[in-house]
């Protein structure tokens, strides 16, 4: 059976059809319209921030946060609560070493324990585990009066640090309460039994549950760094091959003796500068979006790594000192101590450019002679710079 | 137009069924949907450009011109008697089938509602689609809502409307975005210069494909009057509070959220039920006890929903769809489909045309046996 369009098909059926054709695809039209409805107010705790005046920075934040109560334990210093944060402390240890406690409620499921569990695990360098071999990480804690599972995850991070993350998720009302103490593996070790009495001593208030975020991603202001740490290679959540590759590669032209390697993705360059004997010298070279954290905390970051203690802003201000580069002013720094990693003797030279919307960072580390030997061709290369 | 049509557009809907669904594994269900079946063409991009080649029939394609060929066919070969009767139910039975389909996937909407034990409310909510609300918040009892979808808010525009007393300009838009309290690389700075939202940063993130998760768009809108800015604010969809702003004495709240679908009527949650079998964990029955209530109507009754008892009602099907972690509250599907019928009153005229062809035949037949 051969059928083939026949001539009897008329006009006027043919314009029918077209008619068709033309009202369906209409219909498909018009959805992007703005639409204006006038409706009962909606009887729901959090509307009470209306009365807050307009542009109040934190008034919305503080007026919608659930409530919760709960007894802060001897040792932890309560920090205010950030935008997702309704809680957060920070301990510390006589020895400098930190942990971060943080309370952050998501409506909904919130991805649920497993992909959490996962994510946490890939954070300290551990591989995921099935939902079988989940079932045997729970390890019974009890939240605000309700039995709850916290996980345990041990490890190191990006940046090779032993780190243990303690996690209890608790669904209630609606919203999956993510109770969480990350940092330094032997202080949250120590500090396991203080956690979990303050689970213990968590309150919730009544009707909490309104106000938080929408259900979803997983919770976004976890596993992220301290302040200034750019060039450090922990990324939150989905970050990989960050801010690095959107900024680009500047124009420079390396001192001879410097050989260029492979960084990684969160160096924007890497050169290796080789002296005498066995003596290693190394440039780094990073970037960061805003002002990467500011001068301070990244100074201190550096001090960190030869093992030197935090400065004040004022205790900087006297040691920093302001260079000039074809692209605008830079602040230079000099330390000498001994690389934590190494324990030897390190000096390092560190400039930070601030340009519009980006930070970059250089950074000259190694042995205190071809430091001493390279200063100023680092800091004419960083001068010579082009963004 | 031919039979032989008819076989290769059944054939090449067959690769695209495969493909699509093989293409879900990468695309997400959505994309795959949009990309593979609500599209004309399948396109594909040489690496790094922006070309885009059509490489096969998408499922509109396919579908209108199964639909045309099947029009063609029945015109060619129409002829009145009583003998094709059954040939052209089939037809028309295909053919609403067909339409059907269409107008389902052109008119249906679903939306969810979430209703926490006690909850009332008298709207659902979109699955992913988002809009921005501008809500009118003076008045004591009613607010004002201007909706815009988040298509207006991708064109970068000014958005202007009669019932909104400034301008929206979109200086920043993300369709998918990751917000963080603390300078990570990679992040920028959210530069607003009212509301909260200082202390943010942020960056873009490509579009979600998977079929749990949705995009969490976010952006930077100015809002302009004839005197001058009110200011740049955050809209996320990471932040449910509201920014809060007052213009010409009255009090405006902003907030990006998922676009929502009043209702004219009220469902109050009065009693979500998880029951299992005893002794075990394996789940029995979900059923939400609701209460509707419609002033206009004086409506106010109470109504089961449960597994496959859905709740019909103003052209809307709710079904028990899922529920809280802690039992405590209820998710329900609001399934708004205009042809739902469709697909039944088509498998009625087909399976009736089928019989009548085949009746005919068999008549015919025996006439024919006993006649010799």
């Amino acid at each position: 059976m051969n059928w083939s369009l026949s001539d009897s098909w008329s006009f006027s059926s043919r314009h029918g059809l077209a008619l068709l054709l033309a009202a369906v695809l209409a219909s498909g039209c018009g959805q992007d319209g703005i639409k204006v409805y006038t409706v009962p107010k909606e009887q729901q705790p959090q509307m009470s921030q209306a009365d807050m005046p307009a542009g109040h920075p934190d008034a919305a934040a503080a007026s919608a946060a659930p409530q919760l109560k709960w007894k802060t334990p001897d040792g932890w210093t309560e920090l205010p609560a950030g935008q997702f944060r309704v809680a957060s402390f920070k301990v510390a240890d006589k020895e400098g070493k930190q942990a971060d406690v943080s309370v952050v409620p998501l409506p909904g499921g919130a991805g649920g324990d497993l992909s959490n569990v996962n994510r946490w695990r890939s954070q300290v360098g551990q591989p995921p585990v099935t939902d079988e071999e989940l079932k045997t990480l729970k390890q019974p804690v009890e939240l605000a009066g309700q039995p709850a599972a916290l996980y345990e995850q041990s490890g190191q991070n990006p940046t090779g640090e032993p780190t243990r993350i303690l996690a209890v998720i608790q669904y209630r009302d609606g919203t999956a309460w993510f109770f969480k103490m990350t940092g330094d593996s032997q202080l949250v070790a120590q500090q396991k039994p203080v956690f979990v009495e303050f689970l213990r001593s968590v309150q919730f208030a009544i009707g909490e549950a309104m106000a938080a975020m929408p259900a979803g991603q997983a919770p976004i202001a976890d596993g992220t760094l301290p302040a200034g740490h750019p060039d450090m290679s922990a990324a939150p959540l989905g970050a990989a091959n960050s801010g690095v590759s959107t900024a680009g590669k500047p124009q420079w032209a390396p001192p001879a003796g410097w050989t260029e390697v492979p960084g990684g993705q969160f160096l924007v360059a890497k050169f290796t500068i080789a002296g005498a004997g066995n003596a290693q010298g190394a440039v780094n070279v990073s970037s960061s979006a805003g002002d990467g954290g500011g001068l301070v905390a990244n100074v201190n970051r550096w001090r960190k790594q030869l093992g030197l203690g935090e400065l004040s802003s004022d205790e900087l201000a006297k040691s920093a000192k302001d260079i000039e580069t074809t692209s605008g002013r830079a602040t230079l720094v000099e330390m000498s101590g001994q690389d934590a990693r190494s324990g030897q003797p390190a000096s390092l030279v560190g400039v930070m450019v601030i340009q519009p919307g980006q930070a970059w960072f250089y950074k000259l580390m190694g042995d205190a002679k071809i430091v001493a030997a390279q200063k100023d061709a680092f800091t004419r290369f960083v001068q010579e710079v082009k963004y | 137009m031919s039979l032989r049509l008819t076989v290769a557009l059944l054939a090449l809907g067959l690769v695209l069924v495969f493909w699509g669904t093989l293409a879900q594994v990468n695309l997400g269900l959505y994309k795959a949907q949009n990309d593979f079946f609500r599209s004309f063409f399948i396109y594909w991009s040489p690496a790094a450009s922006s070309l885009r080649i059509p490489i096969f029939p998408g499922g509109y394609l396919i579908g209108w011109l199964l639909l045309i060929n099947l029009f063609a066919a029945h015109l060619r070969y129409y002829q009145p008697g009583k003998k094709k009767y059954g040939i052209i139910m089939i037809h028309l039975g295909v053919v609403l089938l067909l339409f059907g389909q269409l107008l389902t996937d052109l008119l249906s909407r679903e939306s969810v509602m979430h209703l926490r034990n006690g909850e009332t409310k008298n709207y659902s909510e979109a699955s992913r689609q988002y809009e921005l609300a501008v809500v009118d918040t003076t008045e004591a009892a009613t607010e004002k809502v201007v909706a815009i979808p988040v298509s207006r808010l991708h064109q970068r525009a000014d958005i202007r409307h009669p019932e909104l007393p400034f301008t929206v300009r979109v200086k920043t838009f993300y369709s998918n975005s990751s917000l963080v309290e603390k300078s990570v690389p990679g992040y920028g700075k959210v530069e607003i210069s009212a509301g909260f939202g200082s202390g943010i940063w942020w960056r873009e993130l490509p579009h979600e494909t998977d079929t749990d998760k949705r995009d969490m768009p976010s952006g930077i809108v100015e809002l302009l009057t004839p005197k001058g800015s009110l200011g740049s604010y955050l809209v996320s969809a990471y932040l449910t509070r509201p920014q809060v702003l007052t213009c010409d004495g009255r009090r405006y709240e902003l907030v990006l959220r998922l676009a929502r679908f009043y209702k004219p009527f009220n469902l109050h949650l009065m009693e979500f039920k998880h029951d299992i079998y005893p002794g075990t964990d394996i789940p029995k029955n979900f059923s939400s006890r609701v209460r509707l209530q419609r002033a206009d109507t004086g409506e106010d009754r109470e109504v089961l929903i449960y597994m496959n008892n859905p709740l019909r009602y103003a052209g809307e099907t709710y079904y028990q769809a899922s529920f809280d972690p802690d039992n405590q509250g209820t998710i329900l599907q609001v399934v708004h489909n205009p042809s739902w019928l469709t697909p039944y009153f088509s498998c009625v005229l087909v399976g009736v045309g089928l019989l009548t062809q085949f009746l005919t035949q068999l008549v015919g037949f025996a006439r024919k046996r006993k006649t010799s």
